[in-house]
Order: structure tokens, then C-alpha cells, then sequence
């Protein structure tokens, strides 16, 4: 059992993820966004399969699949970068100014 | 005054907060990267071969790297002489050799010197042998129930070279005691569904990565037997009556070999280590009293294998005609032990796999000799099943180098896949998925995702092909980084 496999990893991860929500919501708040429950659960789907996107090409690198790495980096993060944008355009709506 | 110092103050933290949490983004998605290539090359990933990974040697010991070992040398060195000082092999010569008349001369000239030199191991060696030996003994006749399972367990792991199998299953497959060669008594036990539990324990005690257990279906066995199983070779056998139950143990082979092959890879990882567990679990069951006979590969065998493994529960039969295990995909090399010992059999496991192989057909598309069909399945000996043309199959696992064999249909089954999470995932999605659409869309994504080179490059030069591998040998099998 490696560090990056282990349960100490997930609470360091846990707290990094406590962390960002924190000074998301602080940010958004500055910027006068507004953050209902469901622009949460989107953002908490994207980030899902954000995660999963560098998780795949990384556990693909690892274990010896550059051509799997690759195709996967390309169609996931193409996909991410898509749905991160509209997504980004969704959550600035009813901005206050 | 004061509320602007407050309101400074709130402006900091919440700036600290802000940038805290962009940090924490940023340090959070490289700890998952990192995570990622960890769980590709994690030793525990490798299903069945972790501790042949190094998942133990974990301490970094180059930080504690001395230049002199740690003992100290002190004056003039000797080497020891094994014959007196091995206390295991002095005992037994002093045992062999002792008479109480004539004390240390009845010794061989070299215990007497020894003796001599040393008679405070004397007397040690006459009190083991005159008070400890026959009192343990005695204990052991009066006592020795409560460590049956011990001992058992302990001769099994001793047995590592095929038990005897030069007459019938009637006479070969029961134990007799090795002092007297008298049958042993089976021991009375408690309940199938107990001594079910203790058989798979001790199995996976005993090396197995796999067990199961299924009731012997006598169709499995052969009609004619195979040489040197004891029977007589142009008779057919007759399923004797105590091959009651079949247990299933196997173990698989190095992943990274199996991936290269069909060049790199090898079955005798697997096939020596599936060996050595079948002798065992056969001397545990013998050692309670109980008829077992192993079934092992490269090829002694009086029955069908893959079969038995379905009825076992261990897994399904793939259109390659191998097993797929939901733990290990093909990636397993079985012994079947048939035995008296009375077990609960397992219940067959229906994950998914018939409907799998209908469409996958990434064996088949893969296979370099087209002994894989890729049609329906037919009836054979009364079964219904894909047929495999093993003449093709096995002309092609003749003609190549390295170490024989393909196994390039082990390799490229989805399902023959190391366990991490994205591979976890994967086989939890398309066994829980009753749509089936999961199956076709990783299916399609195995396709594309892990491409192997084009079939025909797999044969030898001399037959149009390039010694190709499905995947790149791990280091430590590239020849070329090692041997001039």
C-alpha cells in the first residue's frame, strides 16, 4: 500500500475538497454569482468527471497504456473542457452586478 | 475606526480562503493524478501475484546503508563443521547411535571429540533424548486431537512433489499412515457446510488465489484414461464412486509477462504454483482420512477442467473456451482435487458472461491461428458451447518462440484486467447493467482504448509474421537491457 493509495490520502484529499468549496463559495459570493443547490450538484457532477478524467489517463500511464492514456485524455478532457465552459456560462447566470 | 479594521481584517481571511481553496484544487487534482498512476502500477493491483511484486519490501533501506555489516569480527574466524554442530543433524546421528552401556564409544569418532569438547551439549542431548522424546510421545497419543488441523495443515505445506499415482483411484486416492501403511480412519466431522468453510481457508492457506467447490459431474471425466494415472490405458475408466466432489484451486500468472505474449509470457508460472496447491489440499483431505486425487497441469488429468470451474461458481465458460473469472478474467490455471470428504458444493454464478462473448468477440478477432469461432455456439458432446478448433490453435502456440504457447486470447479478454479501480468500476457497471448498453459502450471503448497490432504480425518471421506481443515485456524480461 502506497501513500496514493492509502486512507491518509483520501483525508488529505477530503480536506483539499473542504477547502475549495470553502473559497468557492467566498468567491462566488464577491462576484455577486448565485448558488443554488442544483448549480452545486452540477458542479459537483463536473468535478466528478474531471477527477475521473485525470484519474483515467494517469491509472492508463501507470499501467502501461499510453494509446488508452492518450484516447481517453483526448475524449474526456474534450468532453471536461465542453461542459466546463457551458457550465461556467450556467453558473453566471442572474449575476448581480 | 474600528469597523474599518474589522473590515480589513474580513477581507484578509477571506482572500486566505479564496486562495486556499484554488490551491487546494490545484493540489488536489495533481494528488489524484498521482493517485491515478499509482493505482496503474500498485503491486496490490496484481491480482493472485502481489507479493511476486515487491508489494512487501517497502522499507526504504538505502537511508540506513552502512558501509560494515553490523556483526563485528573479533579474532581468528572458523568455519562450523555441519556434522556436529547443525544441532538437526547431530540429534540424529546421537539417536541412531547411543547405547547406555558403552556411553560416548558407541559414538561415531567424531560426536565422541565433539562431546568431549563439549559436554554440556551432552547432557542436553541425553535429557532431549531420554525425557523429552518419549514423553512427548506419550502426550502425542494422548493429546494429538486438539492439533490434527495443525498437523495437517503443516504436512500439506510440505508436499510439494505429486503424490504417487500408479494404481487405481480405489487404492491410489486413499490415505494410509505412513508408519504402519495401514488405512488411516476418516475423522469424524462436524458438517459439510463447516468442512466447506475449512477446505477453501486451508486452499487459500495453501497458495490458491481461486476456490470452489462443485458436485463431480461424470460427464467431465474422461472416457479413456490419459497415462500414468493408474488406470489401465485401453479400458475405459469408470467415475469411481468416491470421486464425489470436485474442488477447484488455481492461481494465475505474472501480468505483465501475460500481456506480452505470446512471446514473453509463460503457463509455468501459474501451472507450478496450481501444482503445488492441488499436492497440498490433497495431503490436508488424505490427512484426515479421506480418498483425494489431484488433477494438475501441464497434463495429468482424468477429466475435463473448465467445466467443473462453471460448476464450482468460480466463473463462466468465454467463447475462447477458457474460464472467465470475475476476479481474475481468464487470467487462471486450475486443478480440480476430486475427493470423498463430504462438502457443500457451490452454486453455479451467472455474471453476465454469455451475453458478453455473443457480441465482444475481441478473442476471436485477435486470435493469430482462427481457432476461435466467430459464429454461434453448437452442440458438442451434447453441450451447447463455442467450438474451438484446437489443431489450428495449436499449431500456432508450436510455431512460436519464446517460451511456446499464445495465451494472446487470455490477453485481450476484457475481463482479463488487474484489479484497480477503473477496472473495478468497469466489471461492477457491466455486471449490474441489465440494459446492456454499458457492455457495448466498453466493449467499443476496449476496442479502441487497447488496441494489440495487427493478428498475423504474432507469428515468426519465417511465417510472415514479426514476433510481435500484444503488449511490451515488463524490464526485467527485455533481454537486450541485460545479456550482451
Amino acid at each position: 500500500m502506497h501513500f496514493f493509495n492509502s486512507g491518509l490520502f483520501w483525508f488529505i484529499e477530503g480536506i483539499f475538497t473542504c477547502l475549495v468549496v470553502i473559497g468557492l463559495k467566498i468567491w462566488m459570493e464577491d462576484k455577486g454569482i448565485p448558488m443554488p443547490i442544483w448549480k452545486w450538484l452540477l458542479l459537483g457532477l463536473w468535478v466528478l468527471f474531471f477527477g475521473f478524467t485525470i484519474a483515467f489517463v494517469t491509472t492508463s500511464l501507470g499501467e502501461n497504456e499510453p494509446t488508452a492514456a492518450k484516447i481517453g485524455g483526448i475524449i474526456f478532457g474534450l468532453i471536461s473542457l465542453i461542459t466546463g465552459f457551458g457550465l461556467w456560462r450556467l453558473l453566471l447566470l442572474r449575476r448581480k452586478k | 475606526m474600528d469597523n474599518k479594521k474589522t473590515s480589513g481584517k474580513n477581507f484578509s481571511r477571506r482572500q486566505f480562503l479564496k486562495a486556499s481553496g484554488a490551491a487546494s484544487a490545484v493540489l488536489g487534482s495533481a494528488g489524484l493524478g498521482f493517485f491515478g498512476y499509482q493505482a496503474g502500477k500498485d503491486p496490490e493491483s496484481y491480482t493472485g501475484q502481489e507479493n511476486f511484486e515487491g508489494a512487501n519490501q517497502t522499507f526504504n533501506r538505502k537511508r540506513f546503508a552502512v558501509d560494515q555489516p553490523t556483526y563485528r569480527k573479533t579474532g581468528p574466524t572458523s568455519r562450523p563443521d555441519a556434522r556436529t554442530e547443525v544441532i538437526f543433524y547431530r540429534r540424529g546421528t546421537f539417536m541412531q547411535q547411543w547405547k547406555d552401556e558403552t556411553g560416548i564409544k558407541s559414538l561415531e569418532p567424531l560426536l565422541q571429540k565433539f562431546y568431549e569438547k563439549h559436554p554440556e551439549a551432552l547432557e542436553l542431548d541425553l535429557y532431549n533424548m531420554k525425557e523429552i522424546f518419549p514423553k512427548q510421545m506419550a502426550d502425542y497419543r494422548k493429546y494429538r486431537k486438539q492439533f490434527i488441523l495443525s498437523e495437517a495443515w503443516s504436512n500439506a505445506m510440505g508436499a510439494v512433489s505429486p503424490p504417487r499415482i500408479d494404481k487405481p483411484p480405489e487404492i491410489s486416492d486413499f490415505p494410509s499412515s505412513r508408519r504402519t501403511g495401514k488405512p488411516l480412519e476418516p475423522v469424524e466431522l462436524k458438517s459439510p457446510e463447516k468442512t466447506s468453510r475449512l477446505i477453501k481457508k486451508i486452499s487459500h492457506e495453501l497458495g490458491s488465489t481461486l476456490v470452489g467447490i462443485a458436485k463431480l459431474n461424470p460427464d467431465w471425466v474422461y472416457k479413456y484414461p490419459m497415462h500414468g494415472r493408474g488406470f489401465k490405458p485401453d479400458e475405459p475408466i469408470e467415475v469411481p464412486k468416491h470421486w464425489k466432489y470436485a474442488v477447484v484451486v488455481g492461481a494465475p500468472m505474472s501480468w505483465d509477462p501475460l500481456y506480452a505474449n505470446p512471446n514473453y509470457g509463460t503457463s509455468y508460472d501459474a501451472y507450478s504454483r496450481s501444482c503445488i496447491i492441488a499436492f497440498r489440499v490433497t495431503s490436508f483431505i488424505k490427512q484426515l482420512g479421506y480418498a483425494a486425487r489431484p488433477h494438475y497441469p501441464g497434463s495429468s488429468y482424468d477429466l475435463m477442467v473448465p467445466p467443473i470451474l462453471v460448476d464450482a461458481g468460480l466463473g463462466e465458460q468465454g467463447r475462447h473456451s477458457v474460464v472467465i473469472t470475475p476476479e481474475l478474467g481468464c487470467n487462471i490455471r486450475p486443478s480440480i482435487i476430486t475427493t470423498n470428504i463430504p462438502l457443500k458444493p457451490d452454486k453455479p454464478i451467472d455474471f453476465g458472461v454469455q451475453d458478453f462473448c455473443k457480441t465482444c468477440k475481441i478473442c476471436a478477432e485477435n486470435c493469430p491461428s482462427g481457432a476461435i469461432t466467430m459464429g454461434d455456439k453448437e452442440e458438442i458432446r451434447g453441450y451447447s458451447r463455442y467450438r474451438l478448433n484446437v489443431e489450428k490453435c495449436n499449431n500456432f502456440w508450436n510455431s512460436n518462440l519464446g517460451n511456446l504457447g499464445c495465451r494472446i486470447c487470455i490477453a485481450v479478454c476484457p475481463y482479463t484486467r488487474k484489479s484497480n479501480w477503473l477496472h473495478k468500476t468497469a466489471l461492477n457497471v457491466t455486471v449490474n447493467d441489465p440494459t446492456g448498453i454499458s457492455e457495448k459502450v466498453l466493449t467499443g471503448m476496449q476496442k479502441h482504448f487497447y488496441p494489440g497490432p495487427d493478428p498475423q504480425k504474432y507469428y515468426i518471421p519465417s511465417l510472415g509474421g514479426e514476433n510481435a506481443s500484444y503488449r511490451k515485456p515488463p524490464w526485467w524480461l527485455r533481454t537486450e537491457d541485460f545479456i550482451e
